[in-house]
C-alpha cells in the first residue's frame, strides 16, 4: 500500500501499518530508493524555487498548511493509493507514491526492482525506540562499515545497496537505529518534504540547522526521518553548517543505507505533529513554498513541462543509484587518482598551479608573470612554514588520502600496462568501467602544450647512425621547417637544461653519468672518430693547396646540439684524444665557430669532466692519470682559449664568454677546480688588459662599460663569501704533489693560479671589491708569508741544494702572494706587507 | 663507417683498455693500434698473471710502457672498471 495509507492510520506508528501491509519483498524494497529519488527531486528543483514567491498570491498563503500535505492534488492522491496494489509486486511504495503525486508527468516504470528484497531486514530493527550517545553511533558506523563491506567485497557493487541480506543484519540495524532515534531529533520540516520529492532536500538543510531548538520539541517517533538519520550518520555533530546542499548530496551517496531506510515512512506523522506543534513561521514558508510548487504542478503546462524535464533527468540518475556502495567508490576514486598522485604534488604539479594561476589572472604580460613569481613563493612558504600554515596541514591532509592510492597505483602498474595493450586491441580493459583513466598522460607527463617534431626527438641510435653514415647530412628543406616551426620548443628545452644543470652540476667524478646525457660513451667516442676523420681530410686538402670547406667539421662537432641535454662538443672533452684534436680543429674553425664552441664550452663547464676531476670537493685524491688529464687540458685546451682571447677577440665577446659563464654555471664550484679558476682568470684578465689598452687607444663606450660592471658585479656576487674556498686544502696539495712526485720537477703544490685569479679579479674590482677579497683571504695571505719565513729559518739550518731550494721556494711564495697584493698596491717583503713605491 | 666490431675497438684508441688473454693473462693499457687479427699495441700497459699456488691464486704485475699483443691470444677487450 502506498504510504498515504499511512497518513489515516497517523501518528507515530505509521511505520508500522506500512510495514505490516507491506510485509511483501515488494515494499520492503520500494523504500529503499526513495530517499535517493528524493535527494536527487531535491537538487533537480533548486534552480526552480526562486521564481516561485508570486505563488503565495495563487495559490494562496499560509490558512492552507495542513492542506499543502495532501500535496495539493486531491484527485492524484486519491489514485496513487489505489495504484500500488494495481502494480506489480515488486513495485515500492515510493514509486507508487511518487507516480501518484506526478502521474500526469512521469513515467512510473521507474526501474526499482531490485530493491524487492530490503523490506525483509531492514525496517523491523528500525522501530526499536533506543537513544544512542554520538560515540555509539560512530562507532556502530563503523562497524557497520566495516562488518558489511568485510563480508560483501567491492567487485559486485550493485548488490549491496539493493539486497540488506549482504549486510550482517545486527550490524546494519544498530546504525539505523543510531541515525534515527539518537541525537537531537531530526528537525521535522524536512520529512514532510520526503513525499513531494522534489524540492525537499533543498529546503531540508535550512529547516533542519535553521531551528535546533525545535527539534526538542518533537517526540522521538518523529526521529525515523530519513534525513535526519542521513545527517547524523555522516556527521556526528548535531548542528551542521550551511552549504548544507552539497553536503546532502554527498552523503546521499556515501550513505545509502541509512538514508533509503527510513524514507518515506514518517512523514505524514511529522507533518500532523508540525502542525500540532506548531511551526516557526520561518518553516512554514518553506513548505508553503513547497505546497504551492506542488500545486502549481498540475496547473501550469509549462511547469509541468519542465518539471517532466526534470524528472526524465532525474529517473535517469536515479536508474542506477545506489548501485555502488561507499567502498566502492573509494575503491574507484583511489583507482582514477592513482593515475594522478605524485609523490610531492607541489613541486610536480608545479604546471598546475601555474596554469591555474594564468586562468585566473586572465590577463597576458607583466601581470602574470608577478602573479605567478608571487605564487611560487607562496608555495615555497608553505614549505617553510611561511605564508599559508594551514595548507601545509591541508597537504599533509591530501598526501595521506593519496597514499592509499599510492599503493593502488602501485599494486597495478602491471595492469595497467596490460590494460594499454587491451586498449589498442578494442578488449577494453578498466577503461569506461572504472571511469576515464588516462595512461597517457599523468602528472610526471602532462599534456603538452607543444607538440616537439618528431625530427628533434631521433634516438641516439639514429642519430649515430646517420653520424657514422654521413657525418654532415645537409638538412633537407623539410627538416629546415621543423626546426623553424621548433624555434620555440628550442627556447624551452634550453632554458629548461639550464634548470636542470644546477642540479647535476655536482653529480659525480664519474663521467660515464655525463656522457650519458649527451648521447652515451660510445656516441662520444664515435663523434671523435668523425671529428678526427674529418681533420685528416681538411688537412690533407691544406696540404695538397685544394680548398677546405670546414661545414662537415662543423657539423660533426654538435656544437649547436640541443637534442642532448649536455652538448657532445663538450662531452668530447672528456676524453684526451678530444682535447688533443682541439687544436688542429680550431685551425679550421672561423671566429664565429670558434666563439660559438667557447660559448658552449663556458654555459657547460659545470659539465665538464675535467672541472669535476680537478676540483677538490669532487675529487679529493686525484689519480695520477687524472693529474695527468687535467696537466694535458691546461697545456692542450686552456692554450687554444687564450689566444683566441688575446688574438681576436673583443670585449663584448668576453664579456658574453664571462656571462655564459656566469648565468649558467655555480662558479663558486668551478673556481675550486684549478682549470676553473684559471678559466675565469683568463677571462677577467684579457677583459682588465682590454680596458687598460683601450684607455689609451680606442675609448669604451660607457654602455660597454657599466655591462662590464655589471657582469663583474655578478661574478663577485656569486663568488662572495666563498672566495678563500678557491685555496684547495692542504690534504688535497699533499696529494697531488704526492701523486706528482716522481715526474714532476717541483715538490710542493704551485698556487701561483691562485694568486694570478686573486690578482685579476681585485684589478677588475673597484676598492670596495678589493676590501672583501683581502678580508676574505687575508689567513691565506698570512699564512702564505709565514710558511715563506719559516722555509728562510729552515735555509739558514741546511747547506748545499736544499738550502736553494728553500730559498726559492721562499721567493717564489712572495712572488706568487705579490702578484695579489701588488695589484692593490701592496708588496709583501721579508714577512712584513708594505706599500708599493 | 659502418659499425663492426672492430669498430667499436676502433672507438677506444687512445682510450684504457682491459685486454683478457689465453693462459690466465690480462693487460690494462691504452690501446694505440689494433688490425683485423686483433693484434693489438698497448701503452703504459700493465700485464697481470694468474696461477693457482698450492689452491691459492696469485697474481703477479709487470708493467710495459709499449707492448705488442698478438691477436691470437686475445679473448676479450672491454674498458677497464677502475677508470
Amino acid at each position: 500500500m502506498s504510504f498515504f495509507g499511512k497518513r489515516s492510520r497517523g501518528g507515530a506508528k505509521g511505520r508500522h501499518p506500512q510495514q505490516q501491509q507491506g510485509g511483501g519483498a515488494g515494499a520492503g524494497a520500494g523504500g529503499e530508493p526513495l530517499d535517493f529519488e528524493e535527494t536527487y527531486r531535491g537538487y533537480g528543483d533548486y534552480g526552480q524555487e526562486d521564481g516561485d514567491y508570486l505563488n503565495d498570491e495563487t495559490f494562496g498563503d499560509n490558512a492552507e498548511l495542513g492542506n499543502d500535505f495532501d500535496f495539493g492534488h486531491g484527485v492524484q492522491q486519491q489514485e496513487a493509493v489505489p495504484q500500488p496494489p494495481q502494480q506489480q509486486p515488486h513495485v515500492s511504495y515510493v514509486q507508487a507514491a511518487q507516480s501518484g503525486i506526478h502521474t500526469a508527468q512521469m513515467d512510473t516504470s521507474a526501474d526499482l526492482k531490485p530493491m524487492a528484497s530490503l523490506w525483509s531486514t531492514g525496517p523491523p530493527a528500525v522501530q526499536q525506540p533506543h537513544i544512542l550517545s554520538m560515540e555509539e553511533i560512530e562507532r556502530q558506523q563503523r562497524q557497520m562499515q566495516q562488518q558489511g563491506f568485510m563480508q560483501a567485497p567491492p567487485p559486485p557493487p550493485p548488490i549491496h545497496p539493493m539486497t540488506p541480506q549482504g549486510y550482517p543484519v545486527p550490524p546494519s540495524d544498530a546504525p539505523y537505529q543510531g541515525f534515527m532515534q539518537g541525537p537531537p531529533p531530526p528537525p521535522p520540516a524536512t520529512a514532510p518534504n520526503a513525499p513531494t520529492a522534489p524540492n525537499m532536500q533543498q529546503f531540508a538543510p535550512n529547516v533542519q540547522y535553521g531551528m535546533p531548538g525545535q527539534q526538542g520539541a518533537y517526540p522521538p517517533a518523529f526521529n525515523q526521518g530519513a534525513f535526519p538519520g542521513m545527517y547524523q550518520a555522516s556527521s556526528p555533530a548535531p548542528v551542521q553548517p550551511q552549504g548544507a546542499p552539497d553536503r546532502g548530496e554527498l552523503q546521499s551517496e556515501l550513505q545509502p543505507q541509512p538514508q533509503s531506510q527510513s524514507q518515506s515512512q514518517s512523514p505524514q506523522p511529522e507533518r500532523e505533529q508540525r502542525l500540532a506543534s506548531g511551526q516557526p513561521a520561518q518553516l512554514r514558508t518553506r513548505l508553503q513554498q513547497q505546497q504551492q510548487q506542488q500545486r502549481r504542478e498540475p496547473l501550469s503546462p509549462e511547469e509541468q513541462q519542465r518539471l517532466q524535464v526534470r524528472h526524465a533527468k532525474v529517473e535517469k540518475i536515479l536508474k542506477h543509484a545506489g548501485l555502488m556502495t561507499p567502498r566502492d567508490k573509494d575503491f574507484i576514486t583511489r583507482y582514477q587518482l592513482s593515475q594522478i598522485v605524485t609523490e610531492d604534488p607541489y613541486d610536480e604539479d608545479f604546471y598546475f598551479q601555474v596554469y591555474k594561476i594564468i586562468q585566473r589572472g586572465g590577463v597576458v604580460g607583466e601581470s602574470n608573470k608577478g602573479l605567478i613569481a608571487r605564487a611560487y613563493l607562496e608555495h615555497s612558504g608553505h614549505r617553510l612554514g611561511g605564508r599559508y600554515k594551514r595548507a601545509d596541514i591541508a597537504l599533509q591532509r591530501m598526501q595521506n588520502q593519496v597514499e592509499k592510492a599510492v599503493t593502488v597505483a602501485k599494486e597495478r602498474p602491471q595492469k595497467n600496462k596490460n590494460k594499454l595493450e587491451e586498449e589498442a586491441s578494442g578488449a577494453g580493459g578498466r577503461e569506461g568501467v572504472l571511469g576515464k583513466v588516462s595512461t597517457a598522460m599523468n602528472s610526471k607527463t602532462p599534456r603538452r602544450q607543444l607538440q616537439i617534431p618528431l625530427a628533434n626527438l631521433r634516438s641516439n641510435s639514429e642519430i649515430e647512425a646517420s653520424e657514422l653514415e654521413a657525418s654532415a647530412k645537409v638538412p633537407t628543406p623539410g627538416a629546415l621547417e621543423e626546426v623553424t616551426q621548433s624555434l620555440d620548443n628550442v627556447e624551452i628545452s634550453q632554458k629548461s637544461r639550464v634548470r636542470r644543470r644546477s642540479s647535476y652540476a655536482f653529480s659525480s667524478v664519474d663521467h660515464n653519468s655525463v656522457l650519458g646525457r649527451s648521447g652515451g660513451r660510445k656516441f662520444v667516442l664515435s663523434l671523435i672518430e668523425t671529428v678526427y676523420e674529418e681533420v685528416l681530410e681538411l688537412e690533407a686538402n691544406l696540404r695538397s693547396g685544394k680548398e677546405t670547406n670546414n661545414q662537415k667539421l662543423w657539423d660533426a662537432l654538435h656544437v649547436n646540439d640541443d637534442v642532448y641535454e649536455v652538448c657532445p662538443f663538450v662531452s668530447m672533452l672528456t676524453f684526451d684524444k678530444g682535447v688533443k684534436i682541439m687544436p688542429r680543429i680550431f685551425n679550421f674553425l672561423d671566429k664565429q665557430q670558434k666563439l660559438k664552441s667557447l660559448q658552449m664550452f663556458f654555459s657547460e663547464l659545470s659539465h665538464l669532466n675535467i672541472i669535476i676531476i680537478s676540483s677538490y670537493k669532487t675529487n679529493p685524491t686525484p689519480s695520477d692519470a687524472q693529474l695527468k688529464k687535467i696537466d694535458l687540458f691546461q697545456t692542450v685546451f686552456l692554450k687554444i682559449i687564450v689566444s683566441f682571447l688575446s688574438s681576436s677577440s673583443n670585449f663584448i665577446e668576453i664579456m658574453g664568454l664571462l656571462l655564459h659563464l656566469i648565468k649558467n654555471n655555480n662558479v663558486s664550484f668551478i673556481s675550486t677546480s684549478k682549470i676553473g679558476l684559471n678559466l675565469i682568470t683568463v677571462l677577467i684578465s684579457r677583459a682588465a688588459l682590454i680596458r687598460q689598452d683601450t684607455n689609451r687607444s680606442n675609448v669604451l663606450s660607457s654602455p660597454e662599460i657599466s655591462t662590464w660592471n655589471e657582469i663583474y658585479d655578478k661574478l663577485f656576487t656569486a663568488m662572495e663569501s666563498k672566495i678563500v674556498a678557491v685555496f684547495p686544502p692542504a690534504e688535497y696539495t699533499d696529494r697531488v704533489v704526492h701523486a706528482a712526485g716522481s715526474t714532476a720537477p717541483t715538490k710542493y703544490y704551485d698556487q701561483a693560479y691562485i694568486w694570478q685569479f686573486l690578482a685579476s679579479l681585485a684589478l677588475s674590482g673597484k676598492l670596495n671589491h678589493q676590501r672583501i677579497i683581502i678580508d676574505e683571504v687575508r689567513d691565506e695571505i698570512f699564512g702564505t708569508i709565514n710558511a715563506a719565513e719559516e722555509m728562510r729559518e729552515q735555509a739558514k739550518n741546511t747547506q748545499g741544494a736544499p738550502a736553494d731550494d728553500l730559498l726559492y721556494r721562499r721567493d717564489k711564495l712572495y712572488q706568487d702572494l705579490n702578484l695579489f697584493l701588488n695589484v692593490m698596491g701592496l708588496i709583501a717583503r721579508d714577512g712584513e706587507i708594505a706599500e708599493l713605491k | 663507417m659502418s659499425e663492426t666490431p672492430l669498430n667499436l675497438l676502433k672507438l677506444n684508441l687512445d682510450e684504457r683498455v682491459y685486454v683478457k688473454l689465453r693462459g690466465a693473462r690480462s693487460m690494462a693499457g691504452t690501446l694505440q693500434a689494433f688490425d683485423s687479427h686483433c693484434n693489438i699495441v698497448l701503452s703504459d700497459a700493465v700485464e697481470t698473471r694468474y696461477e693457482l699456488v698450492d689452491g691459492e691464486l696469485r697474481s703477479t704485475e709487470r708493467p710495459s710502457e709499449m707492448v705488442f699483443v698478438r691477436g691470437d691470444s686475445v679473448t676479450l677487450v672491454t674498458t677497464p672498471e677502475d677508470e
